[in-house]
């Protein structure tokens, strides 16, 4: 029994095993993507979705958040073991109603030179009750586009919001969201059986990255 | 005299009770291993708790929000739905509709299965369905529906504006859906929530959740 406390306390100190934390139920919506058909929150679930927020056409902004989404995919592809969960990325524009070619152009153009073996990259629109409820209500960050600044969120295949980035700071956006869709990656490839014990106390001990 | 009867032990005719001494140690001893079982048990079990805690069938929140307010709605009892009302307690909530031909009756099915095995503490956990079909579910449609399934249950609705801003803070997603006889069916997410005692939204379980895991669920987070 003391084992188990001065285990538990090394645990707690050294946290050998690192977890994202459950933040809260990302929100339900049903938007548009680039073909005119509706995607639905539902059509993400069993997915990690790395969700970014942007009008279309902002200049050096948007591009450096173009940019580090398809540095994640491309990255992810090599460097990530997601145990066979797929990673798609979302981008959620904001403003209301973008016209379908133009959200194509811009959904084509972020896709240049990815490889062949991409996951998906859905670009959403709809009207600006829908973007205000999913950006503001759900997500909690302006849905302004006057206000925009590159800003991420990481959700996992239940729906649940596991990473927020909505400053950038010294380390680079995509290393630091690499380091955490790894960190998410091994709490996916260990669901149950004794390394889950682990997973569940780093949990308990919010052993966070 | 022999060395055996200089030994501590050895019978004297000054000694009233010969036997007693050795009772008492070994009663000191016995009572010394009941109290380091009792203080090894206390501190196993609070390791344990703390290494293993509830094992939740549903995902747990790990910091946990304020729940999302739904005073926008009205409740069956005619009423804006007023949250804080259940503090102390837990609420279960879900979004459906009374036209719902499988899923929302079968899940309001399990809740009242689970509530129903907490015995006395089954008034502490509040059951609340909010309609994502306002344009039908009438509040008197929405009692009905409800009712049917446990007479403590309420129903909730409003605005379709409402209710969207409602379902897209708690996760829900909700569209009309593909027409049925007269009618239309409605596509939305099947989880439920509970909001715990503090008033936050503290764990979402799938619709399949089994009535005995959830109400294990329930009664840790009472």
């Amino acid at each position: 029994m003391i084992v188990l406390v001065v285990a538990a306390m090394a645990f707690a100190i050294v946290q050998p095993v690192k977890v994202l934390p459950r933040l809260r139920p990302a929100p339900g919506y049903a938007l548009t993507d680039a073909n005119g058909d509706r995607f639905t929150s539902e059509d993400a679930r069993g997915a990690i979705t790395l969700y970014t927020f942007m009008p279309i056409g902002c200049g050096d902004e948007c591009d450096r958040a173009v940019t580090t989404m398809r540095e994640v995919r491309e990255r992810a592809a090599t460097e990530i073991d997601l145990g066979g969960v797929e990673l798609r990325l979302v981008t959620v524009v904001l403003g209301p109603d973008a016209p379908l070619p133009v959200l194509a152009d811009a959904a084509a153009a972020a896709d240049a030179g990815a490889p062949v073996v991409a996951p998906d990259w859905v670009w959403l629109t709809g009207s600006a009750t829908q973007i205000d409820n999913v950006v503001e209500l759900g997500f909690r960050r302006s849905a302004d586009p006057a206000d925009f600044s590159p800003s991420y969120a990481i959700v996992d295949g239940w729906g649940t919001i596991r990473g927020e980035y909505r400053y950038s700071t010294l380390l680079d956006d995509a290393d630091k969201l690499l380091r955490h869709l790894d960190v998410l990656s091994g709490e996916l490839r260990h669901p149950r059986g004794i390394t889950s014990f682990a997973y569940d106390a780093a949990h308990a001990f919010q052993c966070y990255p | 005299m022999t060395d055996l009867d200089q030994t501590p032990d050895s019978h004297t005719d000054g000694d009233p009770s010969p036997t007693r001494r050795p009772s008492r140690r070994w009663f000191g001893i016995a009572l010394k291993v009941v109290i380091a079982v009792v203080v090894l048990g206390v501190v196993a079990t609070t390791a344990l708790r703390i290494l293993r805690p509830h094992a939740y069938a549903g995902t747990v929140m790990q910091a946990p929000t304020e729940a999302p307010g739904l005073d926008e709605l009205v409740g069956t009892d005619g009423e804006p739905v007023d949250l804080a009302q259940y503090r102390g307690d837990v609420v279960v909530l879900f979004f459906g509709y009374t036209s719902c031909p499988d899923v929302c009756p079968t899940t309001l099915t399990m809740v009242r299965q689970a509530r129903d095995s907490l015995g006395g503490d089954a008034e502490r956990v509040h059951v609340v369905m909010v309609s994502v079909d306002p344009a039908r579910d009438t509040l008197e449609r929405l009692r009905d529906y409800v009712g049917a399934f446990d007479p403590t249950f309420t129903g909730a609705t409003g605005e379709l504006a409402a209710v969207e801003r409602a379902a897209a803070e708690y996760g829900i997603f909700f569209a009309k859906g593909g027409p049925v006889g007269d009618g239309y069916t409605v596509d939305h997410t099947a989880s439920l929530m509970a909001i715990d005692t503090d008033g936050k939204l503290r764990v979402v379980w799938p619709a399949a959740v089994e009535p005995d895991r959830l109400a294990g669920d329930l009664r840790e987070l009472l």
